[in-house]
C-alpha cells in the first residue's frame, strides 16, 4: 500500500515535471515584443543620382557695369583676421536717430542664411534660386544694390529649414564657394568668369549635411581650404589650376559638419582648425608636411556643430556647438615636434558659455556669446567671460534682452546684434557690463540668421528671404 | 397682552426642525449644482507652463498615467534630427533602440520624402514622462505637447498630479474645450 502511494506521488511528480519543463521550453515570454533597429522608418538607401547632371559653373548674365571709389572689404566669413571684428576706422552711429535706420536697398534672395562678403564696393552672395533651382553666384552694387552679374549652374532642392547657408571666401584673384549639395565654384571675382569647380559627393563621397552644407570655404595663399569629410578630411585646392594640392586621410570616417575651418599659429606652427562630427582635428598648414593630420580629439564630438573654433592665447581653443552638447575649452601641448591635446573644461550649455549657432567674438581678452535655448535661465542673452574660465558667466544682457539664433559682429567698438525676428541692436562693447544703445526694426522676417558683414560704414544683413543694406555710418 | 401667544419649547422645537431641514435642503442642493458644474469641467495642463519635470508620469491615480503625449502637427518641421525622437548625442539618425529618446519607444518615425520624417505618438505606450517633449522644445519647433487624454483620465476632485506640479500647470477647463494646445491648432484633438 504505501509502495503504491510513492508510486503515484513519483508519477505525479514526473509529469508535473515535465509539464512545467515543457511549458518553459516552448513559451516564448518576448513574443510580442519586437526590436528597435534601424530602417524601421522605411528610409530609402541613398544613391545620389539625382544629382548627376550638375554642372558647375555652367551659366553666366551680365547685368550692369560698375564703377566705385569704395574699397572696404570683408573677404569671408567673419572678416579677414576670422575674428567678426570689423577694424576700420570708419565712426559707426550709436543710435537709430529720429528717423530710424537709413536702408540704402533691398534684394529679394532664396529661402536661406547664406551671407555675403564685400570687396572693393561689390558684394557677392551665394544664393538659391527657388524657382530656377539653380545656385547662383550674385555680384551687386554695395552703393545702389544694382545686380552686376550672376554665374550659376543648375542643382535640384528640397526646402530644409532654408537652403543656402554658406559665405563665400574671396581675395583680388578669387572667389570661392560651396553650395548646399557641396559643390564647390571657383570664379574670377572681377568678371564672373569660371575657373574651376569640384563635386565634394562625387569625387570625396561626402555625405550631404543636415539642413545642407554649412561650412564656410578658406582661401589661404591661394590655395582653396576645405574640409569634405567622407575619404579626405581636409583637401587643399590650388585655386589657380584647380588641382587638389593636397589632401588629409581620413581613418575615422569622419563627417562634415557645418562649422568653418579656422586657422591658428601654435609652437611656431601654422595649422587649420576644423571640428567635424566625430572631432575636433589640426592639420599642418605649411612646410613639406602641408595636409598632416598635427593633433586630433574625439573628446568633444556633437552629432551637429554650427559654430566655428574660437582660437585663444596659448593653444587654447573655445569649442561649442548647440543641441545640448555645450562647449570644451582645449589646451595644444608641443612636445618635442608632436602635439597633444588637454582638456580643460568641458560641460552643458547650462554650466557655461555656449552657442547653438553662431561662432563666438573673442574681443579686448574677453569672450562673448549669445546662449543658446538650452542655456538655462541666461538662454538667448548675450554673456561675457574671461576665456580661461568658460563656465563663469560675469555678466548677460539681462532678461529683457534675448536674442535667439541671431548673428552679432564688432564695429567701431559696438555690438550690432541681430534677432531671430529682424530686430537690430546696437549695444556698447563693454567688457564690464551690457551696455544698451538702441534698437530697431529691421525687416518684418523670419530666422534672421545669416551672419552680418560690415564694410565702408555700410551693414548687410538679411533675414530668411531678403538682404538689406543700411548706413550706418556716423554722420 | 394676555392673548400674545409664548413662544414655547414645542415651538422652538418646530422652528428648528423646519430650519435644519431647510438648510438640509439647500446643502442639497448647493451640493448637486456643484457637482453639475464640476462635471461641465475637466483637469487639463497648460503646455506653456509645463516643465517637463516627469511626474506626470508617476503622481496620477491610474496605473498608467492618462497625460499622454500629443503631437500638434501643424507646427512639426517634419525633421530627420528629431529632438523629440532622437537622444541629443546620437550619431546616426535612425530607428535603433539606442538612439531612442522614449523609454518605451512610444514615438513612430516614418519617412516622408528625403529628408522629411512623420513622428506618431503610439498612446498606449506613452506614459507622459515628457522627456520628448522636452527634447521637442529644446531643440525644435515644440511640436510635442503633454496633455490630459480625457478618454482615460477619471477627472478626480483633487487632480493628484496637479498637487505635485511644481509648475502649476494644472487648472479646470470646460469640458467643451478640454485640451490647451500651444501652436495652431487650438481646442481640438
Amino acid at each position: 500500500m504505501q509502495n503504491r502511494t510513492e508510486k503515484y506521488i513519483l508519477t505525479g511528480v514526473i509529469i508535473t515535471s515535465i509539464a512545467v519543463f515543457s511549458y518553459w521550453f516552448f513559451h516564448n515570454p518576448v513574443k510580442y515584443l519586437s526590436a528597435n533597429v534601424p530602417g524601421l522608418d522605411h528610409r530609402p538607401l541613398k544613391d545620389g543620382s539625382a544629382d548627376t547632371l550638375v554642372v558647375i559653373g555652367e551659366k553666366f548674365k551680365e547685368y550692369s557695369t560698375f564703377t566705385s571709389a569704395l574699397t572696404g572689404k570683408w573677404p569671408r566669413f567673419r572678416g579677414a583676421d576670422m575674428d567678426n571684428i570689423n577694424k576700420e576706422k570708419i565712426k559707426l552711429i550709436d543710435n537709430w536717430g529720429k528717423y530710424g535706420p537709413k536702408i540704402l536697398w533691398k534684394v529679394e534672395l532664396g529661402e536661406g542664411h547664406a551671407a555675403p562678403v564685400i570687396y572693393n564696393g561689390k558684394v557677392y552672395i551665394l544664393d538659391y534660386d527657388e524657382r530656377k533651382k539653380n545656385d547662383a553666384l550674385r555680384c551687386f552694387s554695395l552703393e545702389t544694390g544694382a545686380e552686376i552679374w550672376r554665374r550659376w549652374y543648375s542643382v535640384s532642392l528640397k526646402r530644409n529649414h532654408g537652403m543656402s547657408r554658406t559665405v563665400p571666401a574671396m581675395t583680388d584673384k578669387y572667389i570661392v564657394t560651396i553650395g548646399p549639395k557641396c559643390h564647390v565654384m571657383c570664379c574670377n571675382p572681377q568678371n564672373g568668369d569660371f575657373l574651376w569647380g569640384i563635386d565634394l559627393v562625387k569625387k570625396y563621397k561626402v555625405e550631404v549635411p543636415l539642413w545642407y552644407t554649412g561650412q564656410c570655404p578658406l582661401i589661404d595663399n591661394d590655395t582653396a581650404i576645405i574640409a569634405p569629410g567622407g575619404s579626405s578630411l581636409m583637401i587643399g585646392i590650388d585655386c589657380a589650376t584647380g588641382k587638389v594640392a593636397w589632401e588629409t586621410p581620413n581613418p575615422d570616417n569622419w563627417q562634415m559638419s557645418h562649422s568653418s575651418i579656422v586657422t591658428m599659429k601654435f609652437g611656431g606652427k601654422k595649422m587649420y582648425v576644423y571640428c567635424a562630427v566625430g572631432g575636433m582635428v589640426g592639420v599642418s598648414a605649411e612646410g613639406s608636411n602641408r595636409g598632416k593630420i598635427l593633433w586630433k580629439s574625439d573628446k568633444f564630438r556633437p552629432s551637429v556643430v554650427a559654430p566655428s573654433p574660437v582660437i585663444l592665447d596659448n593653444g587654447k581653443i573655445f569649442m561649442t556647438a548647440g543641441y545640448g552638447a555645450g562647449g570644451t575649452l582645449i589646451q595644444l601641448v608641443k612636445e618635442g615636434n608632436a602635439f597633444s591635446v588637454k582638456i580643460l573644461q568641458m560641460y552643458k550649455p547650462n554650466d557655461g558659455v555656449a552657442s547653438e549657432q553662431q561662432t563666438p567674438i573673442l574681443y579686448n581678452n574677453f569672450l562673448f556669446t549669445i546662449q543658446p535655448k538650452d542655456g538655462g535661465t541666461t538662454r538667448n542673452q548675450l554673456v561675457c567671460c574671461k576665456p580661461n574660465d568658460l563656465k563663469n558667466i560675469l555678466w548677460t544682457s539681462s532678461k529683457t534682452d534675448r536674442y535667439g539664433l541671431g548673428p552679432y559682429i564688432i564695429a567701431d567698438g559696438k555690438f550690432f546684434i541681430l534677432n531671430d525676428e529682424g530686430t537690430l541692436t546696437i549695444a556698447k562693447a563693454s567688457t564690464s557690463k551690457f551696455i544698451f544703445l538702441d534698437k530697431a526694426k529691421i525687416i518684418d522676417g523670419q530666422d534672421a540668421w545669416g551672419p552680418l558683414a560690415i564694410a565702408d560704414g555700410k551693414l548687410l544683413m538679411r533675414d530668411s528671404k531678403q538682404m538689406v543694406c543700411i548706413d550706418v555710418k556716423a554722420k | 397682552m394676555e392673548d400674545k401667544k409664548k413662544y414655547n419649547r414645542r415651538d422652538f422645537i418646530n422652528s428648528s426642525f423646519r430650519v435644519g431641514i431647510a438648510l438640509g435642503l439647500t446643502g442639497i442642493g448647493v451640493a448637486l449644482t456643484r457637482r453639475a458644474i464640476a462635471g461641465k469641467s475637466v483637469w487639463q495642463l497648460d503646455p506653456s507652463k509645463c516643465v517637463q519635470c516627469g511626474r506626470c508620469a508617476t503622481s496620477c491615480v491610474l496605473e498608467t498615467s492618462a497625460v499622454k503625449c500629443t503631437h500638434v502637427y501643424d507646427m512639426c518641421g517634419y525633421c530627420d534630427l528629431c529632438g523629440g525622437y532622437l537622444r541629443p548625442d546620437t550619431k546616426d539618425l535612425n530607428t535603433a533602440a539606442e538612439n531612442q529618446l522614449c523609454p518605451t519607444s512610444a514615438i513612430v518615425r516614418k519617412f516622408v520624402e528625403e529628408p522629411f520624417f512623420e513622428y506618431q505618438i503610439i498612446e498606449e505606450l506613452c506614459i507622459g514622462c515628457g522627456k520628448c517633449v522636452k527634447g521637442c522644445g529644446a531643440f525644435g519647433n515644440g511640436s510635442l505637447q503633454l496633455q490630459i487624454n480625457h478618454k482615460l483620465c477619471v477627472n478626480c476632485n483633487q487632480c493628484a498630479i496637479a498637487r505635485a506640479c511644481p509648475a502649476d500647470a494644472f487648472s479646470r477647463v470646460s469640458a467643451s474645450e478640454a485640451y490647451l494646445f500651444k501652436g495652431f491648432v487650438k481646442g481640438k484633438k
